[in-house]
């Protein structure tokens, strides 16, 4: 059923249709909106799940942790700090292969302080051996709430789920949004069949020391899982699709206008939405462009890229994070895909934006479709203040 | 009554491992009924390597620090479920997993009243090994780390003067099975454990002064430079004590006169060493037999030696020389050899000689199973520990040694002098004499090159490789003072122990050291029990594995009430607190009969229990363990503690007064 509300509402409400046992978080800006309306469904009763309001990130997530490996569906949220203060507790869980969702509302890393959307905070945990899921707008959230549980919870997969929505902007934007029905939901999803929990009448010990003879064969059994869920991950779109009517195509890419464009821009989450918008404006002027939305992350879809802009002489990868003294993280694993293929862009630059909160407006989007007229460019941030960036000596 | 093991038995805790026994009895009074997660630390290690668990209940380990949240989740989960009705939800960490890291966790776990029983088994520090292959210098000698006694005069290496001193062994450690890994220098090669510190040089720089720092041997890589054993103390002669058979002795009426020597002396030696490779010793018929063929140069010098120490008959024939003399077989079986090619080892005492008689000796073992090549000489034996300690023999005795190399090989194949009788296997050592370079001439250049050069004892080497070994059987021992020695040739350090919230005061760790200047750790235990209290939850107690149905009813007690409850464990660690391993009990009692360990129960803030004493001088329990040696000539910090137990007393009226009659 449509709705025009919060994106934080709108994911509590799909959380709430998925039915979580457990739900452990510690409030942080801008997720806190999300965690305060779970909470006030509880109390009103209208989802039946414990919440633990635990007494930092860290045991937020481990508390997830425990109530996984139970064997009961369970849900965090966080940002920023917050994200990277659990990010050993996060490696733990993907390498245990507990599945579980947790929404993360990108914010910019400390320091300096700043409360305000980057995908820094997301992006620097892409080692960790969770699924990343980038929502473009409030409706891709709540669906990849539903995508994400049915992935990591599939006995074929076993793993962690981070959906990520751009802090402030889908959070605390309102949108109108289709809710879907609790039927459905059940259709869609299935409750949570653990391949082993903890339970006094089948006792199993988790967590093990696995010395050198033993480690490595784990790690290579998660980036196995990866390879298939560029294949599993189509499937389950498929079937999201014939049950929700939203037709996410792979779940992996989006590609818009890139079949005859000469110039496209590779980016996620929100700021695909601006891109669009200028996209649309410069073909009414009658010039090629396009936009290639990644909605995967990780597993990253190599192969559909290359698929997808083989063809495309100019690309630019749009990166709302930088990986600092390299170059940036999405213009890496792009120009990484196109390596030794016959067909591939002339250009590929790499462009940093939108750090900390600057805005991403349309001029900044057409200024970069102008800067691929240019030779390659290593790595461009764009929109800097040069009154800032004077050097001054005190006296 | 259940009958099945809990925690089962198989693990690799070292023996008398205090916090082992806790474990298990804690589970036992829980019962199977009961979901445990656990922290990081020795318990998790020891309990689960993949692929072996000793649980046999649900157990889970997740980090270091978030064992009270993880069981928070487990404990929302099975409310959820509805499952929680008689399911036992335990959270158990080590002393530095509760007081320190895993603090915050726990007091979450506790303001928010789950229905979690926490238990910290106290060992009062963070608990780290050497193969048990490993021969230690003592004053006696090499000798293997198994024969290693508590009161052996160990060497170490003094570490403000480079000296070789000799310091007490306070304490040896069985480990348990670990994985080993091969350190090798050119000149020596040693097994430990990962976490095994040795002595490094560091170079600080042009100008500035090297100083020598401790890195585990994860720490260490090729080229890393570290301190080895050159030569020990020029010891004395050796006195046999041997008794010869007289004609006229119980049941002798005819002997072969012979002149057994009385000290050792280079020629005694040279003609061991020739034993050694070519003798044998028949006792029963009297016989002494050596392999050396007519005409060979070895047979002459032999026989000029033999004649002029023992003065005795020699009967010859081709191929081999013998003495029936029963006194010479006796004196020969008493030095230690051993019997057989594949068995015969150097004993102990020949490292304690003069160096000339250790030269002697080598130039015998030369005579008969060795030969030149080049400039340096090249000794084969079919025994592995004779090869072995010839290493370090001639590495003290100013040979450059090469690494062992060992064959495999078939029977009828040339083997020095004879074709070998059958199927073997065989090594061989290549040794050749040290160069010294002039150091008055190239001051700075030697002292450069090799740090310890114009040391009298010691010498720099550079690691050339470390490789992993696989598992074996770890020990260690406690070197007072210096705690370092010598193994295989090799500086190392004694397994290191270091200070935690719930250390108590002045205990001497390896982050906290008992030096000239300090007595150990400065900070007295973090309050646990009474931060616990301070949180309101409804059950609080301190046990010890002294006292075990005491132990069992505090967890029966707890997991009978609902809420937060956390009871901490006293367990010795005979490793960290040095003392030996069946004293685990002994220690535990006295640690409460001394009143620094009050066995105390609260429930909802107002005590309830406590066990009174007799008190005992703290005296009793500091004196069995070596971690607080250093405090008994100390009698101001003897105070200090006193007063500690003494303030326990009184705080929880401890003191068992007297019965009026």
């Amino acid at each position: 059923m449509k709705e025009f509300l919060e994106g934080s509402r709108a994911v509590a409400e799909v959380v709430r249709l998925c039915k979580p046992g457990v739900i452990s978080a510690y409030p942080i800006t801008p997720q806190t909106h999300i965690v305060e309306e779970l909470a006030q469904m509880v109390a009103n009763g209208q989802l039946k799940s414990q919440f633990v309001n635990v007494e930092s990130e860290h045991s937020a997530a481990s508390v997830v942790l425990g109530a996984v490996a139970t064997g009961v569906r369970a849900f965090t949220a966080t940002s920023s700090q917050g994200l990277i203060y659990m990010a050993e507790v996060l490696f733990n869980i993907a390498g245990m292969r507990l599945p579980l969702v947790l929404t993360c509302a990108n914010r910019a890393l400390s320091a300096p302080i700043n409360i305000w959307n980057d995908q820094q905070d997301s992006i620097s945990l892409r080692d960790s051996g969770w699924i990343q899921l980038y929502a473009e707008n409030n409706q891709e959230a709540v669906d990849l709430h539903l995508l994400g549980y049915r992935i990591g919870e599939d006995k074929s997969v076993m793993l962690p789920v981070m959906v990520c929505m751009d802090g402030f902007i889908l959070t605390h934007g309102m949108e109108s949004v289709d809710i879907p029905q609790q039927e459905e939901v059940d259709k869609f999803l299935p409750a949570y069949k653990p391949l082993y929990k903890l339970d006094p009448a089948e006792p199993v010990s988790m967590g093990l020391l696995a010395d050198p003879d033993y480690y490595l064969e784990t790690r290579y059994a998660i980036q196995e899982t990866f390879k298939e869920l560029l294949k599993f991950i189509p499937k389950v779109a498929q079937d999201f699709s014939k049950v929700f009517g939203r037709d996410y195509k792979d779940g992996l890419i989006e590609e818009y206008f890139t079949k005859d464009a000469e110039k496209v821009i590779v980016a996620m989450g929100s700021v695909c939405g601006t891109i669009k918008e200028v996209v649309d404006e410069l073909r009414k002027k009658g010039k090629k462009v396009g936009l290639l939305k990644i909605i995967s992350y990780r597993p990253f879809p190599y192969e559909r890229i290359c698929q997808a802009l083989k063809n495309v002489p100019k690309i630019a990868c749009l990166d709302k994070a930088v990986s600092l003294g390299a170059y940036a993280p999405l213009a890496c694993e792009v120009r990484a895909a196109f390596f030794g293929q016959k067909k591939s862009p002339q250009v590929i630059s790499s462009f940093v934006a939108g750090l900390g909160g600057r805005d991403i407006t349309l001029e900044t989007i057409k200024e970069i479709f102008k800067k691929l007229n240019q030779k390659e460019l290593d790595l461009e941030f764009m929109d800097l203040k040069p009154e800032l960036l004077k050097q001054e000596y005190g006296e | 009554m259940e009958n099945k093991l809990l925690f089962k038995p198989g693990h690799t805790a070292c023996a008398g491992c205090g916090q082992a026994i806790a474990a298990r009895l804690v589970i036992e009074a829980s019962g199977s009924n009961t979901i445990i997660a656990n922290n990081t630390g020795c318990l998790e290690v020891f309990s689960t390597a993949y692929p072996e668990s000793a649980w046999n209940v649900p157990w889970i380990h997740s980090l270091f620090e978030n064992a009270a949240a993880v069981a928070s989740g487990i404990e929302a989960a099975l409310i959820y479920l509805g499952k929680k009705e008689g399911i036992n939800v335990i959270a158990q960490a080590g002393d530095g997993g509760t007081a320190d890291i895993g603090l915050q966790a726990l007091s979450g776990m506790w303001e928010r009243g789950h229905d979690i029983l926490y238990v910290c088994y106290d060992n009062e520090a963070y608990m780290n090994c050497l193969s048990i292959s490993s021969l230690i210098m003592t004053n006696h000698g090499l000798k293997g780390i198994l024969d290693i006694k508590v009161g052996d005069e160990i060497a170490a290496f003094a570490q403000n003067t480079h000296n070789l001193v000799y310091k007490k062994c306070t304490g040896v450690f069985d480990n348990g099975i670990k994985d080993v890994y091969e350190l090798r220098t050119h000149h020596h090669s040693i097994k430990a454990t990962s976490n095994h510190p040795f002595l490094v040089l560091k170079r600080n720089g042009r100008g500035k002064k090297n100083n020598f720092v401790w890195k585990t041997l994860e720490e260490i890589k090729a080229n890393d430079e570290i301190v080895t054993l050159k030569r020990v103390e020029a010891e004395k002669s050796y006195d046999f004590s041997f008794h010869k058979v007289e004609k006229g002795d119980y049941k002798v009426n005819k002997i072969n006169p012979i002149e057994i020597p009385e000290k050792s002396s280079p020629e005694l030696l040279k003609y061991l060493g020739v034993y050694v490779g070519d003798g044998w010793v028949r006792e029963g018929r009297p016989e002494v037999g050596f392999a050396l063929p007519e005409d060979s140069q070895e047979r002459k010098e032999f026989i000029d030696i033999h004649n002029r120490l023992f003065k005795s008959k020699l009967s010859i024939d081709k191929m081999y020389v013998y003495a029936h003399s029963v006194n010479l077989a006796r004196f020969i079986s008493s030095l230690g050899f051993r019997k057989g090619a594949k068995n015969k080892i150097i004993p102990d005492w020949i490292f304690t000689l003069p160096e000339n008689e250790r030269k002697a000796f080598i130039d015998g073992l030369m005579l008969s199973d060795g030969y030149k090549l080049n400039d340096s000489w090249r000794y084969t034996s079919s025994s592995p520990e004779l090869l072995k300690r010839l290493r370090l023999l001639a590495q003290i005795t100013g040979f450059r040694v090469g690494k062992m190399h060992w064959q495999e090989v078939k029977k009828d194949r040339q083997c020095v002098k004879r074709k070998l009788l059958k199927d073997t296997g065989f090594g061989y050592v290549c040794m050749s004499k040290r160069k010294q370079p002039d150091i008055d001439k190239w001051p700075s250049q030697t002292k450069y090159r090799n740090f310890l050069i114009d040391n009298k004892y010691f010498d720099i080497e550079k690691v050339t490789e470390i490789k992993y070994i696989g598992k074996e059987p770890t020990l260690d021992l406690r070197v007072e003072d210096e705690h370092n020695f010598i193994a295989d040739g090799i500086v190392v350090h004694n397994t290191g122990v270091q200070r935690s919230g719930l250390t108590p005061f002045a205990t001497n760790t390896t982050t906290s050291p008992a030096g000239a200047q300090s007595t150990g750790n400065i900070r007295p235990k973090k309050p646990m029990p009474e931060i616990a209290m301070a949180h309101g939850i409804p059950y609080v107690a301190t046990a010890t594995v002294a006292f075990i149905p005491d132990l069992q009813r505090k967890v029966k007690k707890a997991i009978s009430i609902k809420g937060p409850k956390y009871i901490q464990i006293h367990v010795p660690c005979p490793l960290g607190w040095r003392h030996e391993p069946e004293a685990t009990v002994q220690v535990a009692k006295l640690a409460v009969e001394t009143g620094l360990y009050p066995l105390i129960e609260y429930e909802n803030g107002l005590l309830i229990g406590r066990r009174q004493i007799v008190p005992k001088p703290v005296e009793e329990y500091l004196k069995i363990q070596g971690r607080f040696k250093h405090l008994l000539n100390n009698p101001q910090e003897l105070k200090q503690i006193q007063e500690i137990a003494d303030n326990n007393i009184k705080k929880y009226g401890l003191k068992l007064e007297p019965q009026v009659t």
